[in-house]
């Protein structure tokens, strides 16, 4: 895992995606330590270019400025694309946008290698994908984290996360002793956001139903505005962040924004001495099992179907069922959700699982209903 | 130590520095190299000191060859240098500055105070080595020089131009260590183009013209001879002038003082006046207020305290700009920082201070016809050997930038012409050109004045001389004043003999 | 010893009388923006070559090849070289003419197309640091210029309702003003008070960069009203810089080759060019020459703003006219060094660097598309020619180019 540290100003980008020095002298020592080896038997011209299934489909995904290697939704994003190609033998191709000016060149560069479904990553696609969708309206495009398109040709995969944070604000607050639990995020945009609206009424439930009065620090649903690091970099703004809530006297927390955790976890270990109830919360994906250096620590992790929908759009492009029908990840179609407890469990009252199921059939059946400006308006 | 240099030959490119040069210097001899600058006299030092390799040719110490492949090579064979520019750091002591380079073979510091006090000692130097580089007067610093290297044994002692910053008495006290070291069988190689030290010093004097060796002279040859040697021609060494038919118009100074950054008085109440049709020359030893003076006259420095008026025009704080559009023409004294913008064109230089309006510019725009029309006309007057005008002005010699610099200030309408150290590292033949241009315009009826540290070109010159000694002026008195007397004022003192006439020649 | 030996030996030029003295810092500039040509060229081709390399070895099939290297080496050449020509080509396919794609005039331009539509904010941001340069200043505030720039550019853009044409070219001018303010802050401080504008810049860039961010974030300033992201409201269709149908390139590109010429005209003809020369190259000697150095400072860190704004502005009326981000710099600003650096400040050799890093941006798209590499390779190119550039002996050492040669 490489992480998001600032170079000086003069970089263009925090942090080379691919260090390909690094690549390089692995590949060539490794190279002449296995220079010795036999040769293949078959010289035949299979390629990398994989194996002829039957489907013509040519999946292509576009990263936006964070690259593939960010620890969150590119990351996923591409996870579900290599899945769901090898599911199905296909032979996908990416981009990675170096920043938010390159994205129509980037999608038209993949319409030009044959590209069949391009997915585009991040609502700072919209206006790109939108134009070249009216372009080249024979190639099929979904577009992440955004509902704004309408064309024939254009998916887009939405979720609707504020329904599985809201559960993760339950726990939290069911966990805290402290009565403070807090949440900030990278940079004030919807699809952080969203998160932290969860989090916060979740949290607001659970005062309503026990009496309780748990204070959720970082964000103030009302005024849509709280506490940010100002970007998504495992920085020491994102670290002093978390050390500022901690002694405040949080003691589960909750960073929204990609690798931000990550200076935030170690803060939570230096801090753990002093505090052994200290926990956090993940978000996009299962961070106990992604990041397992930090599994002690984490309560559990509000999770973005991002993989599972990217996958299964792919299979319904295989099958001749690509549709326009925007996808909206909920609760009741898995596309969000919270992971396990883990070992967390035995720190929560004993009623918490059955305490959660009953709030998720009810946010499915609609009679608990989770309000966030940032969801989805479908 | 014996030097001997055999058939040294070095190229830089096509050009020929040194065309193989033999040259033999026996131990306890004093042995001159004489020649112009660009000559090919410093590129011969660097050459034996190793900085250089030569294409062809060995050196020979005591008979036995060797090769260098850097100082530190030519510092363990016994080969010491003292060069031009102190190659000393200020903020160190004497002894630090020994040590450097040379630790282990000192013996770390307190083997450097040693080796200071008993050099100092054995030569008379009075030098002591806790003392802080920055320090010491110019002098002193020299003898740092030569302690620096003396401290490493040197057989061979190389002295480059060692005059440059002197005043007459300390280049005599100079020119005596030199004959003691002689006296202790030290090989002594000194690089020099001033004919009168040659002279006074000289056993052996080779002349070097052109990367060649045109000559060899005993020490008691006449300055001529040497001179006609050196260039290559016969030349005359007196600046040719009339007497001085003075005019109207005149620049006068009164009480000006000048504080540095820090606040001393870098310029000390200083008072005189400049008339059309005569000299002034500003003698002292470099660094005693001149610059700051010039620098003061042309709104480059801020007035402190007192009046510069220029035929009534008062000039005081008035902008670099706006002095010289009041018609002052101002000769810097390091021409290739101040005086010329080294990689443009000799044409681009020739418009440096008039890049506004006529005749240069037209609206926005350059006129380069009228321009480059202007540059040949100067090229031809002064005799400026370029390949063209558009040749960048790093590629002419000394000389030919310095006529460019005067080419340019002279060629407007002047009303007081400034010209500072005018022919500071020139050959002879530019020397006699520039002179004679300076002549040209104090006959022409404009206020000049001359800043020199060389007494030979202030007393060829000038009508008047004013020696200036730590910002202040010690005494103004005729062009025919004995030369003693004014080595004597050039270090802070008027001889009391002067003190009637340098009244009257400043009323 | 060694100090001293050092410096005196790392000289090996003619004797010459005194050396001017110099500051260090502006001794450096001065041999960075001022190279040959032939070094400009060489250091592209040497980066080139280092490419290559890169590409070789970070190549799977390659790799896989060299597994058995001594069972069958010719794999591993016949690997190598389908990785590296196959960059190459798809390099030069996205750059410059793709015989894949010749259904229509449209298809067969569009690799020039794009090259020129990345090349023109290069170019007009190249000069804005080749001006600064020409004074002897390094104008690294490029990022802040450009994002000022296309603030109020932008923002002119998608408010102010003006006829076509006249629109875009107030909103244009609009930006290179907010540029050149903000790069006089810059020169007027320096020349002020002397602080260095290395310093001066880079802090700026962070004002910048975090004033639009949160100008992005409020409805009242930047920010598109109708939604919640960060981004700012569409440019009016009067004040964006318009294609010919079919074709990505812009009007930018004139935009941009006006400006090469009136850089042309004002460094090498206009008499405040002149002085900018004179005391880019020699400050003493233009003071003593009566030039008011203070004010040229000034001034040239004015026009490197503007050039930066007006880089800014096309940004956001030619490049991304549906909305910016924060990042609407893209880069250039920085870039925009590198472009300098290998046009050595000079008119036209700014344009052709801007070309070229322009045809690298284009072909790098195909390049990830087609071979999968990543786009950073582009990066690492660039940053090699730098690197070559600033290491003239390198270069040289490596092309047997002639030691005692000299510009």
């Amino acid at each position: 895992m490489t992480r998001r540290i600032p170079l000086s100003t003069l970089s263009k980008k925090s942090t080379a995606r691919r260090n390909l020095l690094g690549g390089a002298s692995v590949i060539a020592i490794a190279g002449l330590l296995a220079a010795c080896g036999t040769a293949p038997e078959d010289d035949g011209d299979t390629g990398a270019d994989g194996g002829d299934n039957g489907s013509d489909q040519v999946p292509c995904m576009v990263s936006d400025a964070g690259g593939f290697d960010d620890q969150s939704f590119n990351e996923l994003s591409h996870d579900g694309l290599v899945a769901g190609s090898e599911a199905h033998g296909l032979d996908p191709r990416t981009v990675e946008s170096e920043n938010d000016t390159v994205y129509e060149s980037n999608i038209e560069s993949l319409v030009n290698q044959g590209c069949t479904l391009i997915f585009s990553v991040g609502f700072l696609l919209q206006p790109a994908t939108e134009t070249m969708a009216a372009n080249y309206e024979d190639v099929n495009f979904a577009i992440i984290d955004d509902d704004q398109i309408v064309a024939d040709n254009v998916k887009p995969l939405i979720y609707d996360t504020a329904q599985a944070a809201f559960l993760a604000g339950y726990a939290a607050a069911a966990y805290t002793e402290s009565d403070r639990v807090a949440t900030w995020g990278g940079m004030n945009i919807p699809t952080v956001t969203i998160f932290m609206d969860g989090f916060a009424e979740g949290v607001e439930y659970f005062n309503e139903e026990n009496g309780a009065e748990v204070e959720v620090l970082g964000w103030d649903v009302e005024a849509q505005d709280g506490s940010f690091t100002g970007g998504f970099e495992a920085n020491p703004e994102a670290r002093s962040m978390a050390e500022q809530f901690i002694s405040q006297g949080a003691d589960v927390l909750m960073p929204v924004g990609g690798p931000i955790f990550q200076p935030a976890a170690e803060a939570v270990l230096d801090a753990q001495g002093d505090n052994p109830h200290l926990a956090m919360i993940g978000v996009d994906t299962d961070l106990t099992e992604s990041a397992p250096e930090y599994a002690d620590i984490f309560l559990t992790s509000v999770l973005k179907g991002l993989a599972v929908s990217v996958e299964d759009t792919i299979t319904e492009a295989v099958n001749g069922e690509f549709n326009n029908e925007p996808f909206v990840g909920t609760l009741e179609n898995d596309g969000v959700g919270i992971a396990d407890f883990y070992d967390f469990a035995s720190d929560l009252p004993d009623t918490i699982d059955a305490d959660i199921d009953e709030l998720r059939d009810a946010i499915i059946d609609g009679s608990l209903v989770v309000e966030s400006p940032s969801s989805p308006s479908i | 130590m014996r030097l001997e240099l055999r058939g040294i030959t070095k190229r830089f490119g096509t050009f020929t520095a040194n065309d193989s040069i033999d040259l033999t210097v026996e131990a306890g001899e004093i042995h001159c190299l004489l020649g112009e600058n660009g000559a090919g006299k410093s590129t011969l030092m660097n050459v034996l000191y190793g900085l250089y390799r030569a294409e062809e040719g060995e050196i020979l110490l005591d008979g036995k060859t060797r090769h260098f492949a850097s100082p530190g090579d030519a510092m363990r064979s016994g080969i010491g240098m003292v060069h031009q520019h102190f190659m000393l750091i200020p903020v160190f002591t004497v002894a630090e500055n020994v040590l450097l380079g040379h630790e282990r073979r000192l013996g770390g510091i307190q083997g450097a105070r040693k080796k200071v006090k008993e050099l100092s000692e054995r030569f008379g130097f009075d030098i002591d080595p806790d003392a802080l580089v920055q320090d010491l007067a110019v002098g002193v610093q020299q003898r740092v020089e030569i302690i620096k290297a003396l401290s490493l044994d040197a057989g061979v002692l190389v002295f480059d131009e060692p005059t440059a910053v002197l005043t007459p008495q300390e280049t005599d006290e100079l020119m005596e260590v030199m004959r003691q070291l002689r006296d202790e069988g030290t090989a002594i190689v000194f690089i020099t183009h001033k004919l009168r030290e040659v002279r006074a010093v000289a056993d052996k004097i080779t002349v070097i013209r052109l990367g060649k060796i045109v000559g060899t002279a005993e020490s008691t040859a006449s300055s001529a001879e040497l001179a006609s040697l050196m260039v290559g021609r016969s030349v005359s060494l007196n600046v040719e002038k009339g007497d001085a038919e003075l005019t109207d118009n005149a620049l006068a100074v009164k009480n000006l003082t000048v504080l540095d950054k820090v606040g001393h008085k870098v310029v000390n109440d200083v008072s005189f006046s400049v008339r059309g049709g005569e000299v002034l020359c500003v003698a002292g030893v470099q660094g005693n207020g001149q610059t700051e003076l010039t620098e003061t006259l042309i709104g480059l420095l801020k007035a402190e305290n007192g009046t510069i008026s220029l035929n009534g025009t008062e000039l005081t704080g008035k902008s670099v700009r706006e002095v010289l559009d009041a018609g002052v023409g101002f000769v810097p004294e390091d021409r290739k920082v101040d005086g010329l913008v080294a990689e443009f064109t000799v044409a681009e230089n020739i418009m440096l201070d008039r890049y506004i309006g006529a005749p240069f510019v037209k609206g926005a725009t350059i006129d380069f016809a009228t321009r480059d029309e202007f540059a040949e006309q100067a090229k031809k007057d002064y005799d400026v050997r370029a390949q063209s005008i558009h040749s960048p002005a790093s590629s002419l010699s000394g000389g030919n930038q310095q006529k460019v610099v005067l080419a340019r200030e002279l060629g407007r309408e002047l009303d007081l012409f400034v010209a500072s150290q005018p022919t500071r590292g020139l050959d002879v033949g530019s020397i006699e050109f520039v002179h004679k241009q300076i002549i040209l315009t104090r006959d022409s009826g404009i206020p000049v004045i001359v800043v020199s540290t060389e007494l030979d070109e202030v007393v060829g010159l000038a009508d008047r001389i004013a020696v200036m000694y730590r910002g202040g002026i010690v005494g103004i008195v005729p062009a025919d004043t004995d030369r003693e007397d004014l080595g004597i004022m050039m270090a802070g003192e008027l001889p009391k003999h002067l003190q009637p006439a340098a009244e009257e020649v400043e009323a | 010893m060694s100090n001293q030996v050092a410096q005196q030996a790392a000289v090996p030029e003619p004797p010459t009388e005194d050396a001017p003295r110099r500051d260090v810092g502006r001794e450096l500039l001065h041999r960075l923006f001022n190279g040959t040509p032939m070094l400009s060229v060489l250091a592209v081709l040497a980066s080139l070559v280092v490419g290559a390399i890169l590409i070789g070895f970070t190549n799977p099939r390659v790799a896989e090849a060299a597994g058995y290297f001594f069972a069958r080496p010719g794999d591993t050449f016949a690997a190598l070289w389908q990785a590296v020509s196959g960059a190459y080509i798809s390099l030069f396919q996205g750059a410059i003419f793709n015989p894949n794609r010749m259904d229509s005039v449209q298809q067969v331009l569009a690799p020039l197309s794009t090259t020129l539509y990345y090349a023109a904010p290069l170019i007009i941001a190249g000069l804005g640091v080749a001006i600064a340069f020409k004074v002897g200043l390094f104008n690294i505030g490029g990022r802040g210029q450009m994002l000022v720039g296309a603030g109020v550019a932008g923002w002119v853009g998608f408010t102010v309702p003006l006829p076509p044409v006249l629109h875009v070219a107030v909103a244009l001018i609009a930006g290179a003003l907010a540029g050149a303010l903000w790069g006089g802050i810059v020169g007027l401080l320096k020349a002020r008070t002397g602080a260095h504008e290395v310093i001066l810049t880079i802090m700026l860039n962070y004002v910048a960069y975090l004033g639009i961010q949160y100008a992005l974030r409020n409805p009242d300033l930047l920010r598109n009203q109708e939604n919640n992201n960060p981004v700012s409201p569409p440019m009016m269709d009067t004040a964006i810089l318009h294609s010919l149908p079919g074709f990505r390139v812009h009007a930018g590109i004139l935009i941009a080759i006006a400006v090469v010429i009136l850089y042309w005209w004002f460094i090498e003809r206009s008499n405040l060019g002149y002085q900018f020369r004179a005391v880019g190259l020699n400050p003493d000697a233009a003071r003593q020459a009566g030039m008011n150095v203070g004010l040229v400072t000034t001034l040239a860190m004015a026009f490197g703003g503007a050039f930066m704004g007006l880089a800014g502005g096309v940004q956001v009326a030619g490049q991304v006219t549906s909305g910016f981000t924060a990042n609407i710099d893209a880069g250039i600003g920085f870039e925009a060094i590198t472009v300098a650096l290998l046009g050595r400040s000079s008119p036209w050799g700014t344009l052709v660097a801007g070309l070229l890093f322009g045809a690298m941006r284009a072909g790098g798209f195909n390049m990830q598309a087609a071979q999968q590499i990543p786009i950073d390779l582009v990066l690492v190119l660039q940053a090699f020619i730098v690197l070559f550039i600033a290491a003239p002996a390198l270069v040289k050492t490596i092309f047997f180019y002639p030691k005692g040669a000299r510009s």
